[in-house]
């Protein structure tokens, strides 16, 4: 079915066209997260843009990315080859990366031959006009042996906050042989948008990928983490702070195979909200049965700054070695009101004292970004 | 004649609905240094924690003014903004919260308060390094998170040091001297001489003389079944220390 760009299309009707199965309230890796308002929008195709969104203060080699489409040439970057997708890499269940495949905007393959200098910026960007687009990119992102890279996506709007524009993102990244990714995302979609991103993450012998994430705005996000450890000496750091103060939802899902032995993951997700927001972490770490000697933790925090708020948090293990270090948490409360008091009673105003506790509780998910320009950048964003 | 800085009137006060100040009567002028004696449980800290505000202790009648404001009136900021600092027997840990940057918050809460510009960094800095010097305070506790992790004695170092830099006009010591080492309690104790002067007032609450010896009353209280049931000079906090609290609880 060719798509129009005049035209509307309701996202259920684009799914039967291909036959995907979108997700109901009873499919349970969705069960947490209402898509109602994002699958009874009626959306019209995006169309490309010259706008680009701003940039973060730290230099960085940068591709545009507006309305889903890259915007001007792609630039020339010492290590990295760049170029158009044809086709997806791997198969997968997952229903949007189902549909982001099926109705691809754009996408690019980035394979990483050196060690970059500095960071590569995707700067997604989108320019709603009052109207409901959708988009729907994918990043092919290769790390080739020994290379090692720093990959930040930053997602900001212009203009029509009130348009339920949707972005769907996927991510399918292979880390080869001592290869080394950061990879850091920064989510701050219109209030009434919703954000669903995959990122498909294939680690192997002594590779690395460390990751973090924090989501600030849209109506329904999903930042989704699957991560295969494949070889021997393999690790994944997947860290992630989320915070709202409106209605929306707010879901960090995780999922990390240990398939083989002396692998390690680690995953620290913490998340602050009011309002009627709604918060959603589920995480699973699977140890194969061959899989020895792994260490897979993850901790989930949040606080619940008004009684409206709520959380939800599914972690499962699914250990079926022995010998393996294994650990999950979560927990869940108010600011602290002794901490509150005592702030106040030095003069610190009590909005002003809430502001320095949050600050305070989410910043040691960015204590691990090696990157000081990076890490300062996110401090500030969660701050602000 | 130096003028009242606080003036608290028939205060009935009450925790978790049960009475623990009843028909409270204090007036301290300014220049004036009072102590609050009293035995173990007899609401002592209550007492502190109603002149700041904290929520939980309710006030079910009563007055008090505070440099001739209606104190009960004000939040917990605004009456350390006014110039009312206490002491905290349990300092409280704020993990992830430098010192300096909580120092900072409040000093600039306090200045704007005031109607003055806020410290830059450099100016600020250069303020806490030195008053920190000065009671045994180096750089590294400084960047450390709000006594997390502090001693007993460095907890109360901080306090004082949260005291010298915010110039309050009242400070209440709530137990200052528990749990310190002589050497910690000196400190404490010049830190609050330090700034005692003909405008300045202090209230300290506390259960045994100790620190009196460091920071001598004009005024010694016996605080008993909610109220002040003696009033005398220094040498009441010595007969105190001999006798004991019995006559006095038993008085009523």
């Amino acid at each position: 079915m060719p798509l129009l760009s005049d035209k509307t299309y309701l996202y259920t009707e684009l799914a039967q066209e291909k036959g995907v199965v979108l997700p109901t309230p009873k499919t349970e890796a969705w069960k947490y997260t209402r898509l109602r308002d994002l699958l009874n929008t009626e959306y019209q195709l995006c169309p490309s843009t010259d706008k680009t969104g701003s940039l973060p203060p730290f230099e960085a080699d940068v591709i545009h990315i507006g309305n889903g489409w890259v915007v001007g040439e792609l630039p020339r970057i010492e290590g990295v080859s760049l170029s158009f997708i044809t086709e997806t890499m791997e198969k997968t269940q997952h229903p949007f990366a189902l549909m982001n495949a099926a109705y691809l905007t754009q996408g690019l393959k980035i394979e990483i031959s050196g060690k970059l200098k500095r960071p590569l910026l995707l700067n997604y960007f989108v320019v709603p006009e009052d109207k409901n687009y959708f988009y729907h990119f994918r990043n092919q992102i290769i790390c080739h042996e020994n290379s090692s890279a720093e990959i930040i996506e930053q997602f900001t709007y212009e203009g029509a906050v009130k348009s339920c524009y949707f972005a769907n993102i996927v991510n399918e990244i292979r880390i080869e042989a001592n290869a080394k990714l950061h990879h850091y995302k920064y989510q701050n979609e219109a209030f009434k948008a919703n954000h669903i991103a995959l990122h498909k993450v294939a680690i192997s012998q002594s590779g690395e990928y460390e990751s973090f994430c924090l989501q600030k705005g849209a109506n329904i996000a999903r930042n989704e983490t699957e991560i295969a450890l494949n070889g021997e000496g393999a690790e994944a750091v997947v860290n992630a702070a989320y915070m709202m103060n409106g209605w929306a939802t707010l879901d960090t899902t995780t999922n990390i195979y240990h398939y083989v032995p002396h692998t390690k993951s680690s995953q620290l997700i913490k998340g602050v909200i009011g309002g009627t927001a709604h918060g959603v972490f589920q995480g699973r770490i699977h140890i194969a049965p061959n899989a020895i000697q792994t260490t897979g933790t993850q901790l989930h925090k949040a606080i619940l700054l008004s009684d409206e708020a709520e959380i939800d948090v599914k972690p499962e293990l699914e250990i079926f070695a022995d010998d393996v270090k294994c650990s999950h948490g979560a927990a869940s409360g108010e600011l602290d009101k002794e901490q509150l008091f005592y702030m106040r009673s030095r003069g610190i105003g009590e909005e002003e004292a809430k502001q320095i506790l949050i600050n305070a509780y989410l910043t040691d998910t960015i204590t691990q970004i090696s990157d000081e320009r990076v890490r300062e950048w996110f401090k500030i964003l969660i701050t602000g | 004649m130096s003028a009242p800085i606080l003036e608290i009137e028939d205060l009935c006060a009450e925790v978790g609905g049960k009475q623990i100040i009843k028909d409270f009567n204090l007036t301290i002028n300014e220049g004036e240094v009072h102590a609050i004696m009293g035995p173990n449980g007899a609401g002592k800290s209550t007492l502190s924690y109603v002149l700041c505000g904290k929520s939980g202790y309710k006030v079910t009648s009563g007055s008090v003014r505070f440099k001739g404001k209606d104190l009960l009136s004000m939040s917990t900021e605004e009456r350390a903004r006014e110039g009312i600092f206490l002491i905290m027997q349990y300092p409280v840990e704020i993990p992830g919260v430098p010192s300096t940057t909580f120092l900072k918050h409040a000093v600039n809460a306090v200045r704007q308060h005031q109607g003055l510009p806020e410290l830059d960094t450099m100016e600020f800095l250069k303020m806490v390094r030195e008053e920190g010097r000065k009671l045994g305070i180096d750089n590294e506790m400084l960047k450390r998170p709000i006594n997390v992790g502090f001693s007993g004695g460095e907890k109360k170092r901080m306090e004082a040091l949260e005291m010298t830099i915010l110039k309050p006009s009242f400070a209440i010591l709530d137990e200052a001297d528990s749990g310190l080492d002589i050497d910690a309690m000196k400190v404490v104790a010049d830190s609050v001489n330090a700034l005692r002067d003909n405008k300045r007032a202090m209230l300290i609450i506390t259960h045994f003389q100790r620190l009196l010896n460091y920071v001598e009353p004009d005024y010694v209280h016996i605080f008993a079944n909610g109220h002040i049931v003696k009033t005398g000079d220094k040498h009441l906090a010595v007969e105190l220390e001999q006798n004991g609290y019995a006559e006095y609880v038993k008085e009523n």
